[in-house]
């Protein structure tokens, strides 16, 4: 197996995991946390929904 | 995770490159909604619900077309409705410097708008 | 100090077991585990300073490998990562309040595992084989002489109707496929959901969450299908937790 197979097998099941653990699964509403190590803390509130969805993405994107 | 959970594929993955960079892609038009730039936020939903009802009234219009039930008149009218709606959005959002891509509005885990 | 809930499980007839498997884990940076009971439902839970969850990709995907290694040993619902509650006693409150759809959901999951099998297209050969199609006359009701009276906006209408054509085309084309999957994993006994055409490549996006011991099966059948379907691609993964079959939003 060449080593691009291997990276993109390797990036494939990166993308897969990261969406399934912060986008699915059981949803607790209301007030929930999160910081990341270089983004200030971030409230999943509904209001602020939008920008933690940019915080996933940055996640998704390996952007530390 | 340390195991591999591709359980199938043709091995041919190099065609997804494309696909990967997408998923992770994180430039992509978000709606981002903030004291400064609300202005541009709102004019840039706006425009995205006209673009997102001028091609739903296209689709439509071409449905009608297809089924046969129009005469020729009416197709020429038509023609003449669509084409000039979307010259218009052309300049719309030439005007507003927008592209199709940042109308493009990213819902989460529902996919893209359009 | 608040509670970062990894999943919930159902809860065992063996505590000491899973006293010792959580013992033989840990959470994102080495965190202990504890267990939130209530009756017959639990929550696996670590400490967590308040008003933080520090972390990064690699953090996330310790979450993601913890929860896929606990799904190994019980029935489970996967936790979208970063749910945190305020105490062990919130946590109970919130267990008991929704006993029902949470025991309902562990139900369903018993024994069961997801994969995700995603379909890939070369669009440029899936839209040579819909042009043909897509070239037709326009059909009018009077019937009137092709070539008559072309103006720029019949001309417009014309290609917009071949886009149409085409879009429609790759619309039921994408339909048959599913039809064809659905009808081969019917003896797998499986809940499906299929999201169509999310990128102009990806034109079917499926998840199944059957019986573990049909896993074999499931990948035989997406080997047939591949071999029936030569300019597709197709990507089956897994074994995941249960993360796309679980309903619940807890407030």
């Amino acid at each position: 197996m060449n080593e691009n197979v291997i990276d993109r097998s390797r990036d494939i099941t990166i993308l897969e995991v990261l969406d399934r653990v912060l986008n699915k699964g059981v949803i607790l509403t209301g007030d929930i946390v999160i910081s990341v190590a270089d983004v200030d803390l971030i409230y999943l509130g509904v209001k602020l929904m939008l920008s933690s969805v940019e915080t996933m993405e940055k996640l998704k994107s390996g952007k530390h | 995770m340390s195991e591999n959970k591709i359980l199938f594929s043709t091995g041919n993955l190099e065609g997804l490159a494309e696909d990967i960079g997408k998923m992770s892609d994180t430039e992509g038009s978000k709606l981002k909604l903030s004291p400064d730039n609300a202005d541009s936020g709102l004019t840039k939903l706006v425009l995205t619900l006209i673009e997102l009802i001028r091609k739903l009234v296209e689709k439509q219009a071409m449905r009608r077309v297809d089924g046969g039930s129009l005469t020729d008149e009416e197709i020429e009218r038509l023609g003449e409705t669509l084409m000039k709606l979307e010259m218009k959005m052309e300049e719309l959002k030439k005007h507003f410097k927008l592209t199709d891509r940042d109308l493009n509005i990213n819902l989460g885990p529902l996919g893209d708008l359009m | 100090m608040e509670k970062l809930i990894y999943s919930i499980i159902k809860g065992t007839e063996n505590p000491a077991q899973l006293i010792s498997v959580l013992n033989g884990l840990r959470g994102i940076s080495g965190a202990k585990l504890e267990v939130v009971s209530c009756e017959r439902i639990a929550a696996v839970v670590c400490s967590v300073q308040k008003n933080a969850v520090v972390t990064d990709r690699s953090g996330t995907l310790e979450y993601a490998g913890l929860v896929d290694n606990l799904s190994k040993e019980f029935t489970l619902l996967p936790v979208r990562f970063g749910s945190v509650m305020e105490s062990n006693d919130e946590i109970r409150k919130m267990l008991q309040k929704n006993y029902k759809e949470i025991e309902k959901n562990l139900l369903k999951v018993e024994g069961r595992v997801e994969f995700g099998l995603k379909v890939f297209c070369d669009p440029e050969k899936l839209q040579a084989r819909f042009n043909a199609k897509g070239e037709a006359e326009i059909k009018t009701v009077d019937n009137t002489v092709k070539g008559q009276n072309n103006s720029v906006f019949k001309d417009y209408v014309n290609k917009k109707l071949i886009e149409y054509r085409i879009e429609e085309s790759l619309l039921s084309y994408v339909n048959s496929v599913i039809q064809e999957i659905t009808e081969c994993c019917a003896g797998l006994e499986a809940i499906s959901k299929y999201k169509k055409m999310p990128s102009p490549t990806n034109i079917i996006d499926a998840l199944f969450l059957i019986d573990k011991e049909m896993t074999d099966q499931l990948i035989r059948l997406v080997k047939d299908l591949q071999t029936r379907y030569p300019d597709l691609n197709f990507i089956l993964t897994g074994p995941w937790p249960p993360y796309n079959f679980v309903d619940i939003t807890i407030s």
